[in-house]
């Protein structure tokens, strides 16, 4: 496999998906997932979606609930180039996009491609990185391209970083910027599993661990086509409307110091297309953009301190305006 | 000045102000003045009162006091101590002089000289309702009550005087109320310090609120809509004393003290409860009417009576002749007051307590100093001529060389009248003929009516309008049949009495209802002769007189035929206009025959579209009015021309609304049908179904099929009905909620745009301001800079 200077190929002549082909991949994909993760299927399925959205992923948990169980099951359930880097203090940016180095067979530099270079990225414990080397992922995501001594090299596609986080580590850590967490297009939980989850968990794990033995269900190229269907499913201008009136709602609320950019409307509006086209629909819904709405958009918002030191948060203050917004903003149409 | 002292200060106005329409009820003005000092000494001690902190039982006491101190000064026959100071004689010479108001009421017709009794009861009610009206305005602080007092007030002189209807005396009255009302909210909302538009906007003191153009827009269309109503809706505002009369040559005419016999006729027929007047034993098997005054003095202003010259005592009545029949009355005296005795046909002999003489040119008994109300039986003998038609026929009219003559065809020049009686007596040519002739056009089958909803005097305008609404009772009927036939040149005049009244066992009784006016027609010969103009189907206890027909029963028939408008149902109009026809039962028993009167009443109410049913409809139908408005705006987005997923979706939400049943604005199509799910469990499907339409309308490219959809909606509508209460069910039905708030969508609405409106200009006109500073200084600058 080499990386020289091959740009990603472009998407391939689009072969039509059938909604009920969309349907069938995601339900392989989820039931994979949830042959590892027990009871979490409404998590799973937004981390699909954020991936056929060609998002990133932001799992922040305590530690020990699966983060990077799911990400690992998400990445063997598609047959692609899965690399892990592990953040530590001392990981360079190097580490993560490559290197050129001297070949003297060749008298010449050779770019040594990073962990960047695949199609799933698990980035564990991505906070205890230096914010150098945050920087350095964070570019890669936004630009799917990486820029080495002058050359411009691209990723492949798909490409989707899914980061871990711990929240209540706090020594020796880097809290990822702000701005950066924008670049991520959602952030999920996965919480602890409940009584019978945690029971049919310790059965399968008796034996052996499942992830050994999931098999991938859809390949790259797969994947791609099921991006470029989801792109097709239709946005009514009502919808949105509506999600524009979300957006906005998060910039004037009062709680809010900072509020969501147009990239998160952008982003909020892809994972509807995927959530509709994952329900077989080929037609987004408000319901959809309500179920996104605190994962795509609660990590971005910057509270104000008063919201902060209230024990308010940001995703009761989504939540607080999904109660508010009208999903359609003209309800009196009498 | 304070609030309470200017509240106060408004409370005596208006009311003064709703005191106006009686202008119409006294003559003169000086009854204003006890009445304003009345009203003036209320307002102040409760001001007073009010001003020592005293609290509103002290205050009322203070208001009653006073009260009774101005009365006293008033009305004490000399029984005060002090003048001011009531003693206990003082109340009993109350109690007479109210009496004396009473009687001065009911025997009178405004307008009436404001003095003694009436004065007394006018001073004391306006007294007593001024207390009432302080108490509600500025005591209990509540000013939509003082509306009630306001009313008593008014009614009063529209009872009397039916003047007072006139819309410009409802005004002053309807614009004190609004006055209170307004006031009392200034009031009330100064009283925060701020003013506030509905939007929450800050409004200055002296700016108009942005609600005041909408408020003074109502008020003046509610005023506008009520005197349209006033206009529209026939009132019957013929009270206690109806003033029929009221115009009749003013009340220097009267002989007979102030007692107008239009007055009593038209008061008593509009009595509501019949009283027993006289009760009657007579040989004659049917008596005829009871004559009591005859009217023959005719001005612009109506008949009137004659000045009753006198003549010859009452006990001096000539006999009867040997060929004629001799009937005996004897009368017995329930209920009347009178200064004439009422007596049948031509008296020959008369048994009666008291001086009474005998008018010569009338035959009217006149009591010299005697009244009625002081006999409690007396005993008439009479004749009863009965002249033949046929000499009637040939007889002829009064000489005019008569010296009777100018007295009984004397008449106003009414050029409209003078015409009509052209048209209705041409090629008439005897006096006998001319009768006949007015009778027949008088009659129901000419569309006249027998109403007693009718207020109108006798003068000559209303004799026009008798004639051209053809609506009257007896008095008009009879005032206008003989100012017709003085037209024509005949000699007539009115007479007013009692009727047969109804048979009780070998008795008659005669009810207050039975009072009655007539005419008398004068033919050479004969005499005086009774002709009755008002249908029979109108007064109890008619007599057909059998001279008021064609001689040749075959020209009558004619005469019957020619006229179009003549419909075989008219039985009893038959018998007005030939009431030979009536048969001796019925004379004798004519009140036995209720479905005769009915039947008139009917063919003649058909005949004329009563505008206040139609206003009795609308005003029942009203509650109706939201709920046919909601079908309807169902049935036009369930109608198959409109229908789609989104007016079936709105017709789905706007039931949740009348149910009650909340569907927040953010919920999505698919949690707002869930919702409806859960608030009816039956129609879970139906309310499934909808919202999944309404989503596919309107996010999916397609669109969503509209099949079923109204069927889904019905069945939302039956099952959200099932699943609520009973209140609930019927607000739904008469008071949709969806409705209230389309209503209140566009009130905010507008009301936002008028808050905006109004700080703009607030705006303009503060930089307006500005502006007007900036350039006086720049104008100073430039004098004292440069010089």
């Amino acid at each position: 496999m080499t990386f020289e200077s091959s740009p990603a190929q472009p998407p391939q002549g689009p072969t039509p998906l059938s909604p009920q082909e969309f349907k069938a991949t995601v339900e392989g994909i989820l039931t994979n997932v949830e042959w590892v993760i027990e009871g979490k299927s409404h998590t799973i399925k937004l981390a699909i979606a954020v991936m056929l959205a060609e998002g990133h992923l932001l799992l922040e948990d305590v530690p020990g609930v699966g983060k990077t169980q799911l990400a690992k099951a998400l990445a063997r359930s598609v047959d692609c180039s899965v690399r892990r880097i592990q953040f530590t203090p001392d990981l360079l940016p190097s580490d993560v996009t490559g290197v050129s180095i001297f070949d003297p067979e060749k008298r010449d530099f050779v770019f040594k491609p990073g962990a960047i270079f695949g199609n799933l990225i698990l980035g564990d414990e991505i906070n205890r990185a230096s914010p150098k080397t945050q920087s350095a992922l964070l570019e890669c995501m936004e630009e799917r391209q990486v820029t080495v001594d002058g050359n411009t090299y691209k990723l492949r596609s798909p490409f989707m970083v899914i980061a871990t986080q711990n929240p209540v580590e706090m020594e020796g850590t880097y809290p990822l910027p702000e701005a950066q967490r924008d670049r991520f297009t959602a952030r999920l939980a996965i919480g602890y599993p409940d009584v019978n989850a945690e029971l049919a968990l310790l059965d399968r794990r008796e034996e052996y661990n499942p992830l050994d033995a999931l098999r991938p269900v859809a390949d790259a190229d797969m994947i791609v086509r099921m991006i470029a269907a989801a792109r097709a499913v239709h946005l009514a201008p009502e919808l949105k409307r509506y999600v524009v009136d979300l957006v906005t709602a998060t910039r004037t609320n009062a709680q809010v110091r900072l509020g969501a950019s147009p990239r998160a409307t952008l982003q909020l509006l892809r994972c509807t297309q995927v959530l509709a086209a994952m329900d077989g629909r080929d037609f987004a819904l408000p319901d959809d953009v309500q179920q996104l709405a605190v994962p795509v958009l609660a990590h971005r918002l910057i509270p104000t301190t008063e919201t902060t030191m209230g024990g308010g948060d940001t995703k009761a203050i989504v939540s607080d305006i999904l109660r508010h917004v009208p999903v359609v903003s003209n309800p009196g149409r009498f | 000045m304070n609030g309470q002292r200017h509240a106060t200060l408004v409370a005596a106005a208006t009311l003064a102000l709703t005191l106006t329409p009686l202008i119409g009820v006294f003559a003169g003005l000086g009854w204003t003045v006890p009445v304003l000092m009345a009203i003036t000494a209320v307002a102040v001690s409760g001001s007073l009162m009010r001003a020592a902190g005293r609290g509103q039982g002290l205050q009322t006491l203070a208001m009653v006091g006073s009260l009774l101190v101005i009365m006293t000064a008033g009305f004490n026959g000399g029984t005060a101590i002090a003048l001011i100071i009531p003693t206990p004689a003082t109340f009993s010479h109350w109690g007479e002089l109210s009496g004396e108001g009473i009687q001065q009421i009911i025997v009178n017709s405004p307008p009436v000289p404001a003095e003694g009794g009436i004065l007394f009861l006018t001073m004391l009610g306006v007294g007593v309702v001024a207390i009432l009206h302080d108490m509600f305005v500025v005591g209990l602080r509540t000013p939509a009550l003082a509306g009630l007092t306001l009313l008593t007030m008014y009614l009063v002189p529209v009872s009397v005087a039916p003047e007072a209807t006139a819309w410009f005396w409802f005004i002053l009255p309807a614009v004190a109320y609004l006055w209170i009302l307004a006031d009392d909210n200034l009031r009330r909302v100064s009283s925060f310090g701020h003013r506030f538009t509905g939007a929450g906007h800050l409004v200055g003191q002296h700016f108009p609120s942005p609600l005041a153009r909408t408020a003074r827009w109502s008020a003046a269309g509610f005023i506008a809509v009520t005197l349209l109503l006033l206009t529209v809706v026939p009132t019957n505002t013929s009270g206690l004393i109806d003033n029929v009369a009221e115009d009749f040559g003013g009340t220097e005419n009267y002989s007979l003290g102030d007692v107008n016999p239009w007055a009593q006729l038209s008061g008593s027929l509009n009595r509501p409860e019949e009283v027993d007047v006289l009760r009657v034993t007579t040989t004659d098997p049917s008596p005829r009417y009871l004559r009591m005054h005859v009217l023959d003095e005719l001005t612009d202003d109506g008949f009137g009576p004659n000045d009753y010259s006198g003549g010859d005592d009452a006990d001096g009545l000539t006999g009867a002749g040997d060929d004629e029949q001799v009937f005996e009355a004897q009368i017995e005296n329930l209920q009347m007051e009178a200064p004439v005795v009422p007596v049948y046909g031509d008296p020959v002999g008369l048994d009666i307590e008291g001086d009474w003489q005998i008018d010569e040119d009338t035959g009217v008994i006149v009591g010299d100093g005697s009244d009625m109300g002081d006999v409690d039986e007396y005993t008439v003998t009479y004749t009863e001529p009965v002249p033949a038609t046929e000499t009637l026929a040939g007889a002829a009219g009064m000489d005019p060389s008569d010296e009777r003559w100018e007295s009984n065809t004397d008449h106003p020049d009414v050029p409209e009248l003078a015409d009509t009686v052209a048209q209705a007596t041409e090629g008439a040519g005897t006096v006998h003929e001319k009768v006949l002739a007015v009778l027949a056009y008088l009659s129901p089958a000419n569309g006249f009516r027998y109403s007693l909803e009718t207020t109108d005097a006798g003068n000559d305008q209303a004799i026009l309008d008798f004639l051209e609404t053809r609506e009257g009772y007896c008095q008009q009927y009879a005032a206008a049949m003989a100012w017709m036939l003085r037209e024509a040149g005949v000699a007539a005049r009115v007479v007013i009495g009692m009727s047969q009244g109804s048979r009780d066992g070998d008795q008659w009784v005669l009810t207050s209802h039975d009072y009655h006016a007539w005419v008398e027609v004068y033919f050479d010969g004969p005499g005086w002769v009774p002709f009755d103009p008002t249908p029979a189907s109108g007064v109890p206890g008619s007599v057909g007189f059998p001279w008021a027909t064609e001689p040749d029963t075959d020209e009558n028939e004619e005469v019957n035929e020619g006229d179009p408008s003549a419909e075989p149902s008219e039985a009893p109009t038959d018998g007005a206009t030939a009431p030979t026809d009536a048969s001796p039962g019925a004379e004798e028993n004519p009140t036995d025959d209720p479905t005769a009167l009915a039947g008139g009443d009917g063919g003649a109410g058909a005949t004329r579209f009563n505008p206040a049913w139609l206003a009795l409809l609308l005003l029942l139908a009203l509650p109706l009015v939201p709920a046919l408005w909601r079908a309807g705006i169902r049935r036009s987005r369930l109608g198959p021309g409109r229908l789609s997923a989104l007016t079936a979706w709105d017709e789905a939400t706007d039931l949740a609304l009348d149910y009650g049943v909340a569907i927040a604005p953010s919920l999505t199509p698919r949690q707002a049908a869930g919702v409806l799910a859960h608030a009816a469990p039956g129609a879970r499907d139906a309310a499934t179904a909808l919202g999944a339409a309404m989503a596919q309308q309107r996010y999916s490219p397609r669109g969503a099929a509209i099949g079923g959809l109204a069927d889904a909606v019905r069945d939302l509508h039956s099952q959200l009905d099932k699943a609520a209460e009973p209140r609930r069910r019927y607000r739904a039905m008469f008071w949709p909620a969806s409705l209230a708030v389309k209503l209140s969508a566009r009130q905010a609405e507008q009301s936002a745009d008028m808050a905006r409106r109004t700080a703009r200009t607030a705006d303009r006109m503060r930089s307006a301001m500005r502006r007007a500073r900036r350039s006086n200084s720049r104008r100073e600058r430039s004098v004292t800079g440069r010089p």
